[in-house]
């Protein structure tokens, strides 16, 4: 597992601050502010502003917010009003300072000079950090500027009663006095350090930006002295960020480390607009806002925070996951010894499908990590076996001699025998194609070379087999240099599973086969096969059974749409390959229909639940991707991959798969067929190979199923079967290895018996009954755990 | 792991032609080695697995285990 993935998850910008919190120098929680005054608690609304705003009271009324600059809805409409909510916040939630148990003076002495806003505010910090503090003003009362605001933003009343604080908290002030450039030396000998706010002082002073300190003194200074302006907000911030470093200072600490973050900087979070409708400023009819008027106002804040990712994801949002979190569980799983590990439901519950990058402003997203993690738990043996059983079992049929199948294009027909070597010599990209040249060369007749061979897929295979059929003889009908045929599983889900081992083992098979035929480009119909021939394959050259519809054209047998509208659901597999999606809705706007497109399309498509092989890994997470895609849009979806169609017509939408319109002769019905049993889905494999070589090279197959033809399988039982993920194959076997050893249980009272059989890791158990010559099965199960006989 | 309501399984042994009787058993799964009472014939040996026991604990037992 690479460290650097884990490195990236930590990226994630889940707990980045909005862009007003940020800008704002003392970093007011915005979001929450709004959120507290949208939800009519003002009173909590002024608490948010107390816990970073010293005397809230005053500040609040007269900030001059720099952070309504910052505000993203600023690009949209207009920024969120935080002032005019600051200020209703203060009017309706306002709670005079309440002296707390005094926090023990005996940190060390400090002097404030200049009772001003910057003053009061590094006073206001340095009391609560335990500092015994003294405040020299020059005019006969506190609050320096603050007073320029009364009877316009802030009455007097106002004023005193917040600046009282000032007395309750035991601070000192000393009014009446100004300090001299010679007394502001003696004060520093007195004190362990000052505090400078005068806004002017005679002499030129260097301040350092990032502590504040005055040269290496003991003294330190902010408000204008240092902004060189009239900002309200920044006169604070100066205030406290100088009280930071007098904290540090006199505690010997470095007055540098971890202060990055301090006054105002650039939140890395980019909030989407996307979804945003505009919403006017609402315009207050009084002096201030009425608590319905800042409501309203509040509720236009979009409480900006990151969740690209877990509003486009399903999965992020069952286990509220982000990157970071889901990085830092992944690492804490990884790392369990001796213990449960609590997260392989989750790895195991991701479909890898690549959405998060697409949706993360950072590009961060979890499909290598995912990828990675479940190798390394392979690798470990700590991966569930249960999880991937099914489907890498299906994938081994698939690849076994019951499907798997390689062909050179099918002989020429006598008839056809004529005609088809004028061709092979007449047009010079025939002639020159492998195929012809393998036949002027004389290879045997089925070891042709060939420069296309069609490679289905597993699951096109077994849900719409006849399509398969259909389209080969389309593709030898129309592409006269020669097209073989291979049958089999690409792999994927050895890939999704983590199973390198295997994975390497399909990648030679089907390199093999390659080979064998020439290096022919493959046909693919299946995305799935597409990003595994890019990813493990690249050496193979692919085009999809897409694109050679618009080039060829399509059949004249094909559906004609008449307008029909479809909603179009692009496969995530190939999510950036432009053709497809382009191919695909050529031809389905070629044939009449009318096509509709889905906020999350072709880059930024979903995945329909069975990438991952999330369907065997957690049902109940793939149901909840299947209901959140097809909820998306009122219109019947078209789609082009198997799965993706079978898994929306299980939810309930009604689903094209483009070969339905091209090949279905009832493409209506076709939309609303059902998936095929897991038991069909191997008959139809096996029965489409036979058909196969019987139609194109008049080969014979026998025993294409095995299964016994006297099993009768009530429907009930059937979907038992379907649940428990148990196969009509290993039915047969339970009962044939019963019958053959006569080891079974029985029970007079019902007349059935019980058999079981372990093959694999699995032990399998029928429950059945003779009746008439026919055996009918009354429930099955299986268990993993081996019971030692005798 | 118990086999409920053993005393009352109407299962024989259709092999043996023998009831079922209560005896230790050994399961294993993932390295997980453990002992139970569960029904099996007394000559041949065959150990009855019923579905509420497949599904129910031993499946509980069988996910422990894979987590681990």
């Amino acid at each position: 597992m690479e460290k650097r993935l884990f490195e990236e998850c930590e990226k994630c910008m889940q707990d980045e601050p909005s862009a007003t919190t940020a800008r704002c120098p003392i970093h007011i929680d915005t979001a929450s502010f709004s959120g507290e005054i949208e939800n009519d608690n003002f009173k909590k609304a002024y608490k948010v502003l107390q816990k970073r705003m010293p005397l809230a009271g005053i500040i609040g009324m007269i900030c001059d917010h720099p952070c309504e600059g910052a505000c993203v809805r600023g690009a949209l409409d207009s920024p969120v009003s935080v002032s005019e909510l600051e200020r209703a916040a203060v009017a309706y939630g306002y709670e005079p300072y309440k002296n707390p148990l005094a926090v023990p003076k005996k940190n060390g002495r400090v002097a404030v000079v200049g009772g001003g806003i910057s003053g009061l505010s590094a006073a206001f910090e340095l009391d609560r950090k335990g500092f015994e503090v003294t405040i020299y003003e020059k005019s006969d009362k506190l609050g320096g500027q603050i007073w320029s605001y009364e009877g316009k933003l802030i009455e007097r009343e106002k004023i005193e009663e917040e600046l009282k604080t000032i007395k309750k908290l035991g601070i000192a002030a000393i009014c009446g006095h100004k300090v001299s450039t010679d007394e502001l030396k003696t004060i520093a000998e007195k004190y362990d350090a000052v505090y400078l706010g005068t806004g002017e002082w005679p002499e030129s002073l260097f301040i350092d930006p990032d502590t504040f300190q005055v040269f290496s003194s003991s003294v330190f200074a902010g408000g204008k002295l240092f902004n060189k302006n009239d900002s309200v907000i920044y006169a604070v911030s100066t205030g406290k960020r100088a009280a930071v470093s007098i904290e540090r200072y006199i505690k010997k600490i470095s007055m540098l480390a971890s202060r990055e973050r301090e006054g105002s900087f650039e939140s890395p979070m980019k909030y989407s607009l996307e979804d945003v409708k505009m919403t006017p400023r609402v315009e207050k009819n009084g002096k201030i806002y009425s608590r319905e008027e800042a409501s309203k106002e509040a509720a236009r804040c979009l409480k900006c925070h990151c969740d690209e990712c877990i509003k486009a994801c399903s999965h992020l949002r069952k286990f509220g996951m982000t990157p970071k979190s889901y990085g830092r569980q992944i690492q804490i799983n990884e790392n369990v010894i001796m213990g449960t590990r609590y997260a392989n439901k989750m790895i195991d519950s991701c479909t890898e499908c690549g959405l998060c990058s697409e949706e993360c402003p950072s590009g961060l997203g979890m499909k290598e990590v995912i990828r990675q993690t479940r190798e390394s738990m392979v690798e470990k043996g700590k991966m569930p076996v249960s999880a991937h059983d099914f489907a890498l079992k299906d994938m081994e049929f698939s690849n076994s001699s019951r499907f798997f199948t390689l062909k050179s294009p099918p002989p020429i027909p006598e008839d056809k025998l004529e005609m088809r070597k004028r061709e092979l010599i007449t047009y010079p990209r025939i002639t020159f194609s492998k195929y012809a040249q393998s036949i002027f060369n004389g290879d045997p007749p089925g070891e042709e070379k060939a420069d296309y061979l069609f490679f289905p897929g597993c699951q096109l295979s077994a849900s719409c087999s006849e399509y398969v059929e259909k389209t080969f003889g389309y593709l030898v009908a129309n592409i006269k240099e020669g097209v073989g045929l291979l049958l089999g599983c690409c792999g994927a889900p050895a890939d999704w599973a983590g199973r390198q081992d295997l994975m390497e083992e399909t990648r030679n098979k089907i390199r093999d086969a390659w080979l064998e035929k020439g290096k022919p480009t493959f046909i693919l119909a299946c995305s799935s096969c597409c990003a595994v021939f890019e990813k493990y394959l690249p050496e193979i050259s692919y085009i999809s059974l897409w694109e050679i519809f618009e080039s060829y054209g399509l059949p004249e047998s094909a559906a004609k749409g008449n307008g029909h509208v479809l909603t179009v659901h692009d496969a995530c597999a190939t999510r950036h390959n432009q053709k497809i999606h382009e191919s695909l809705r050529n031809i389905a706007t070629s044939l009449g229909y009318e096509l509709s497109e889905l906020k999350y399309s072709k880059e930024r498509t979903k995945c329909c639940g069975y990438g991952g092989l999330v369907y065997y890994a957690n049902r109940e997470q793939a149901d909840d991707f299947v209901a959140d895609r097809i909820s998306e849009s009122g219109e019947d979806y078209l789609v082009y991959c198997a799965m993706c169609k079978d898994l929306f017509i299980g939810g309930g939408k009604k689903t094209y798969h483009i070969l339905d319109l091209i090949f279905g002769e009832n493409p209506e019905k076709s939309a609303e067929k059902k998936m095929p049993k897991l038991s069909e889905r191997h008959t139809n494999r096996a029965l489409l190979k036979k058909r196969m070589l019987k139609e194109f090279w008049n080969e014979d197959q026998e025993n294409a199923l095995t299964e016994m033809k006297n099993l009768i399988i009530p429907d009930e039982v059937w979907n038992i079967m379907e649940e428990r993920y148990i196969l009509l194959e290993d039915v047969d076997k339970v009962i044939k290895h019963s019958l053959d050893t006569g080891e079974r249980f029985y029970n007079p009272e019902d007349r059935t018996y019980l058999a079981n059989f372990r093959f694999g890791d699995i032990t399998f158990w029928v429950r059945y009954s003779e009746e008439n010559g026919a055996i009918k099965v009354h429930s099955v199960y299986s268990h993993r755990m081996e019971v030692q006989r005798g | 792991m118990k086999e409920e309501n053993e005393q009352n399984l109407p299962w024989i042994c259709d092999k043996c032609k023998k009831n079922l009787v209560l005896s230790k058993v050994k399961v294993c799964y993932l390295g997980g080695n453990f002992e139970v009472d569960l029904m099996k014939c007394p000559d041949c040996g065959a150990v009855y697995i019923g579905e509420d026991l497949a599904l129910g604990k031993m499946l509980e037992v069988e996910k422990g285990l894979e987590d681990k």
